[in-house]
């Protein structure tokens, strides 16, 4: 089994276009903070946080006045004004304007991770099939099934050593940036009993980062399905490509029906559920969980059945 | 035979929906036999090799290697097999030698040592660490070769071999598939369309039509012996007249005039007879050679007249 992973990983990093994905993703890493870092800048005005904070702390305090307001944007009102109140009692500054803020906006860049994923393991099992390679690969004492795994682990390998990648790189432009202030300073949340709770920054991105990399995982999963039923690199890569695009389209249209909450993209982001709203009412992030796990297993299914069960006429 | 044969089939049947593709093949390869395939396209070859190999499906009845089951025991039965199915295709982006260690890894107790061992049987101990794409299609074919060798199969199965290969690397290759079989006692299974080659490399000979197995003989039966008729071309300037008294002498079962001489059917034996004639009757005889084309004419005979792919 390590021998075959050590083979697949030799057929994704023996091969130049790998490498200019890094590079292109290294690249559009540092452009993109860059240019985040220039505009922050700009912004930055004459008033300290403290005195933004505690403009911040008044529009809190209206919002829960107003009777108008529903109960969840209250809610959320309420931990907001809480995390606020802390910040001046605790001299905490915000995020925004630090190293972090640039940290957690590089998050945004692993649709791109996805992409280049995507694009690999569309490729793994099909390109074999397409040049023919799959049948001196099939006649060896390795079973087909281990052979998709290894194909499958060295995907996610990938997807995570781009992830990695993408970390330390934003970690370092950003830190070079901002010269690295704040380093120290910790991530706020609220919980249940309104209580505000300090956190290592680190571990809070690193939460940020694997949640939306259960979206690369699943794309990838996707794309290895594709690639193994169609055989075709081309379809796996433009259909997965295309629904990581049309997934937010899809969206907007299906969202008055209630089942469209079964929908995988609706379930895809699970970084919904750390701030902001569900996509559909009732939605949690255990039933999310649960649908991405069928989602899951179904894909995986389809992708054994189809490589271990079909003939090789390439 | 059976407890020596390296591969059997048994009532071998391939259907894909409705058609048939392969019906009921039965037939034994001992041990150091040079077997092969014929047929002509459409005829199962390849379908044949890539249910050996597992690559597709049995419908129905049973292939073992060395005793074991392709389909149920593949794992120890593919182990025994090297194998080109079609062209060796290889990852072009890598070296030849990264295709080599991708392979190695494959099988238990394929050592750096081995791998250097083939590379240098083949001869491309030269171009190995090139990348595959920039190969030549006789180098990879060589390659491929190396691949199918690396783990010391007892059984080698080339789809083709001689595809791409020049004159000398035809006569090389099969050198080399002799000195496997008699020396390391390797059993081959070949499919070529090149009759002739199959002639000179092959013990034996299965002829396919239509999926089914229409005979297997060995290659002196195919080709014929001293005592059997064959036709012979004698490149002389012969007129008309000595045609007819050839014709006429004993054991001669024709003679025609060709554009290059006279082609006559007879036995070998009648040859020096009818050169000694042409001489005394001052006939200019350039020379005599066997038309070498008996085992296409058999085997056009066999499947009533289709043609070779």
């Amino acid at each position: 089994m390590v021998n075959l992973i050590a083979n697949e990983n030799m057929k994704v990093y023996r091969r130049y276009r790998t490498w200019v994905m890094i590079g292109g993703m290294i690249a559009i890493v540092i452009i993109a903070s860059i240019f985040d870092w220039y505009y922050d800048r700009k912004d930055l005005t004459e008033t300290t946080w403290q005195t933004e904070v505690t403009a911040d702390v008044a529009h809190y305090e209206k919002m829960l006045a107003d009777p108008n307001m529903g109960e969840d944007s209250k809610d959320w009102a309420r931990d907001e004004l809480a995390i606020s109140k802390y910040r001046l009692a605790h001299d905490i500054a915000p995020e925004d304007g630090t190293m972090w803020s640039g940290i957690n906006g590089a998050a945004d860049l692993i649709v791109l991770i996805t992409l280049f994923t995507v694009i690999i393991a569309g490729d793994s099992l099909a390109g074999e099939f397409s040049t023919g390679t799959i049948k001196l690969l099939l006649i060896r004492p390795a079973n087909r099934l281990k052979i998709l795994i290894a194909k499958y682990a060295s995907m996610i390998m990938f997807g995570l050593l781009l992830l990695i990648i993408l970390f330390l790189i934003s970690l370092l432009v950003n830190g070079i940036l901002y010269q690295f202030d704040s380093t120290g300073l910790p991530y706020l949340t609220v919980d249940s009993h309104g209580i505000v709770k300090e956190h290592n920054m680190f571990g809070h991105l690193w939460q940020t980062y694997l949640l939306n990399g259960v979206s690369t995982i699943m794309f990838v999963t996707l794309a290895f399905m594709i690639s193994s039923a169609f055989r075709s690199s081309a379809m796996a890569i433009g259909f997965s490509i295309f629904l990581l695009f049309a997934g937010v389209l899809m969206l907007e249209i299906f969202h008055p029906y209630e089942w469209s909450k079964y929908l995988l993209f609706a379930n895809i982001d699970l970084s919904q559920y750390l701030d902001g709203q569900p996509y559909q009412e009732g939605m949690t992030l255990g039933f999310s969980i649960a649908v991405l796990a069928g989602y899951y297993i179904v894909f995986n299914l389809v992708a054994w059945l189809a490589f271990t069960k079909r003939d090789v006429a390439a | 035979m059976s407890q020596e044969a390296v591969v059997s089939l048994r009532n071998v049947t391939k259907r894909i929906g409705k058609t048939t593709i392969i019906d009921h093949l039965t037939f034994d390869v001992p041990k150091g036999e040079i077997f092969g395939f014929l047929g002509p396209n459409g005829a199962g070859k390849t379908t044949t090799i890539r249910m050996m190999v597992g690559l597709m499906k049995i419908t129905q009845g049973e292939i073992l290697i060395k005793g074991k089951s392709i389909k149920s025991e593949f794992e120890q039965a593919i182990s025994h097999v090297g194998a080109i199915v079609e062209n060796p295709e290889m990852y072009k982006y890598l070296s030849g030698y990264r295709n080599l260690v991708h392979y190695a890894r494959m099988v238990p107790g394929v050592t750096k040592a081995r791998i250097d061992e083939v590379v240098k049987l083949v001869k491309l101990e030269d171009r190995i660490h090139d990348k595959v794409k920039k190969y030549s299609l006789g180098m990879r074919q060589r390659l491929g070769v190396a691949q199918a060798m690396l783990h010391k199969p007892s059984l080698l199965i080339l789809d083709e071999p001689t595809n791409g290969l020049d004159p000398a690397g035809i006569r090389e290759l099969r050198d080399y598939l002799r000195h496997l079989t008699r020396e390391e006692g390797i059993t081959v299974i070949v499919s070529s369309h090149l009759l002739s080659e199959m002639e000179l490399m092959c013990d034996r000979i299965a002829i396919l039509q239509r999926g089914k197995l229409i005979d297997v003989k060995g290659v002196e039966e195919f080709v014929g012996g001293n005592d059997q008729a064959q036709t012979y071309l004698i490149e002389a300037s012969a007129d008309a007249l000595a045609v007819a008294d050839i014709r006429a002498m004993n054991g001669v079962e024709d003679a025609k005039a060709v554009s290059e001489g006279i082609e006559v059917v007879t036995g070998r034996d009648r040859i020096p007879e009818i050169l000694a004639y042409l001489i005394k009757n001052d006939v200019d005889v350039y020379g005599a050679r066997a038309v070498r084309q008996s085992l296409e004419d058999r085997f056009l005979e066999m499947t009533g007249g289709e043609g070779i792919g």
